[in-house]
């Protein structure tokens, strides 16, 4: 069979460009955009997820695992002696400043525990060990906080709150969701350096026995613990997840990103679609004249905006996995799953056969007689 | 009407333009026969185009009879038109109407899928009637790559493919020079005479007159003598 539609979009070839590459920016700023939310939304449970910790105890109604609030340390006690639960661990969680070498100060996200090694906490360690973390005043830092902080290494000195402490190693992809980096130390020396964490913690993480009731656990928890809130890990990664997307206004921000993305592919499609349609009007009259139906003009139309999809999509698909690399260079994650592409995959392919309506109304009209008129 | 491919009975055709009622087609009767060849002759406005489109079922008129290829054409509704259209006629263009994306060969081709063939059987007939009309070696040519005369060639192909009983003609030799125009008509005689079909060929030109079986004037939406009509043009 002969294709009348992928011909006619060949043989005009800069309008072919420009829609495929029309679908190609709507896309591209589709995946980016939403794989760049996705990333910072993934850094805002990243410490949820890899803690070993199957409930969380918090103060009541914090809204996510950065704000943290304090209770008093006592809480643990509790905890502990609730059947079921296996260990239960006070974690401060706090922001405090750091001083640079330069006189200037930033901020920094302190999480502060007894025995780093029994929550896997940091979990991705680069130089040196928790365990050093227990000798006198002494840190691990992020990799990512050179780009805050500028450049540093095992061995210097950095004040914080007017301690100085030194850097016994580094980690890796502990940064926060507001790209605070994230800095570890002991729980006593964190204590010290901020009144109100004094006699204080801002969780419990409760690791359950095996084989217990999660469910049950939890329950008799809050019973045992009625200011505070006791959430199960996934819980807790959904709330904190929920706060950025909707408390800031972020989550409609990315979606009016994503409606523009769709409406710039739209425009970009139905007008060239539209254009070559009337162009081509006088053809599509041919085709009713030789007997041919408005279904077959319908389906070149549709075939047209499909190869424009599919092509575009794939360019897309191809720029936004190359941006991936080097957008982690400046430690952004764009994350991009299988899924989400699939998702956006069928979104072109609506987006398009949806801009090709706009032509379908156009040639449906088509007087066959006007093959006669010169 | 036993050799009839095509006949008109008392045929009228009203177009309404706002309050007014214009009256393009006022009583035609007419036939075209299997082997024969009928020139349309008349002036613009006369409705030789308005006939021309009820003759090829993209019109419907607003009274009379139509018949083609022995059957009526009763049905106003389009897909039932488009259905007469796809087996029984073929349509040759003043502009040719070429598809400018598709090679020879695929603008025969395509025309065979609008009307139900496909696959190879397709590719071997538009092989075939392209070669009928004069070229066979220029089969992979997109249509800006032909001559005026090649053009119309292949839409004669275009026109073939399917073999339908009826061929109809609007002003097929106008864009041409003489000596292609010469080629064409004779292409047509040999479609009618040869062939058997029954070509009708809206005209202008004076040569069509020489090989016509019969010579039709219209005017004002009425049938004339052709020679009186030929006198007032």
């Amino acid at each position: 069979m002969v294709s009348l539609a992928r011909k006619n979009l060949l043989h005009d070839r800069l309008r072919f460009v420009i829609t495929v590459a029309g679908v190609a920016f709507a896309v591209t700023l589709v995946l980016v955009q939403v794989g760049l939310f996705m990333g910072l939304l993934d850094k805002s449970t990243v410490t949820i997820r890899h803690a070993s910790a199957e409930l969380w105890i918090t103060s009541r109604n914090t809204p996510n695992v950065d704000f943290a609030r304090t209770f008093p340390e006592t809480a643990v006690l509790r905890a502990r002696s609730v059947p079921g639960v296996a260990r239960a661990d006070n974690l401060i969680v706090a922001f405090m400043t750091i001083q640079l070498p330069n006189g200037a100060a930033e901020g920094a996200l302190v999480y502060a525990l007894e025995d780093f090694g029994a929550w896997n906490l940091p979990w991705s360690v680069a130089e040196g060990s928790p365990l050093d973390l227990k000798r006198g005043y002494a840190l691990l830092m992020d990799r990512s906080a050179a780009l805050r902080y500028g450049p540093f290494a095992t061995g210097e000195q950095r004040e914080i709150l007017g301690r100085r402490f030194r850097i016994v190693g580094t980690t890796q992809e502990a940064a926060s969701f507001t790209t605070t980096p994230i800095v570890f130390m002991d729980y006593r020396n964190a204590q010290e350096l901020q009144e109100q964490l004094r006699g204080n913690t801002t969780y419990v993480l409760v690791k359950l026995s095996p084989g217990a009731d999660a469910r049950a656990v939890q329950a008799e928890l809050r019973r045992r613990l009625p200011y505070n809130d006791v959430l199960t890990r996934d819980e807790w990664a959904r709330q904190s997840r929920d706060y950025w997307v909707k408390s800031t206004g972020l989550g409609m921000s990315m979606g009016v990103t994503v409606f523009l993305g769709i409406l710039v592919g739209i425009v970009i499609v139905a007008q060239t679609l539209y254009t070559s349609a009337v162009e081509h009007i006088k053809e599509f009259g041919t085709v009713k004249a030789i007997g041919g139906s408005n279904l077959a003009i319908y389906r070149i139309l549709g075939e047209q905006a499909l190869v424009a999809a599919v092509i575009g999509f794939a360019l897309g698909a191809f720029f936004s996995y190359l941006a991936r690399p080097l957008m982690a260079a400046i430690h952004l994650n764009v994350l991009l799953s299988p899924g989400f592409s699939a998702v956006v995959f069928a979104g072109t392919v609506l987006m398009c056969l949806g801009a090709a309506l706009f032509s379908f109304r156009r040639v449906a009209g088509i007087d066959p007689a006007l093959v006669f008129r010169t | 009407m036993n050799d009839t491919v095509l006949a008109v009975r008392d045929v009228t055709k009203v177009f309404d333009e706002g309050r007014q009622h214009v009256h393009v087609l006022r009583g035609i009767t007419m036939d075209v026969a299997a082997g024969e060849l009928v020139a349309l002759e008349g002036p613009s406005g006369s409705g030789k185009t308005t006939l021309l489109s009820i003759m090829g079922c993209i019109l419907t008129p607003t009274s009379g009879e139509l018949h083609v290829a022995g059957r009526p054409v009763r049905s106003r509704d389009e897909a039932a038109l488009r259905d007469v259209r796809r087996q029984s006629i073929g349509f040759i263009f003043q502009q040719y109407n070429l598809f400018p994306a598709l090679t020879a060969l695929e603008n025969v081709e395509y025309s065979l899928n609008v009307r139900g063939l496909g696959g190879r059987a397709a590719h071997d007939e538009a092989k075939r009637v392209l070669a009928r009309v004069g070229l066979g070696d220029r089969l992979d040519f997109l249509p800006r790559d032909l001559s005026g005369g090649q053009k119309q060639r292949v839409a004669i192909a275009r026109a073939l493919a399917g073999a339908p009983p009826v061929l109809l003609a609007d002003e097929p030799t106008a864009n041409l020079d003489t000596a292609t125009g010469g080629q064409i008509l004779d292409l047509f005689q040999d479609l009618a005479k040869g062939e058997g079909r029954g070509v009708l060929v809206v005209t202008h030109d004076p040569k069509v007159r020489r090989i016509a079986d019969r010579v039709v004037g219209i005017r004002d939406g009425r049938l004339v003598d052709a020679d009186q009509e030929k006198a007032a043009a």
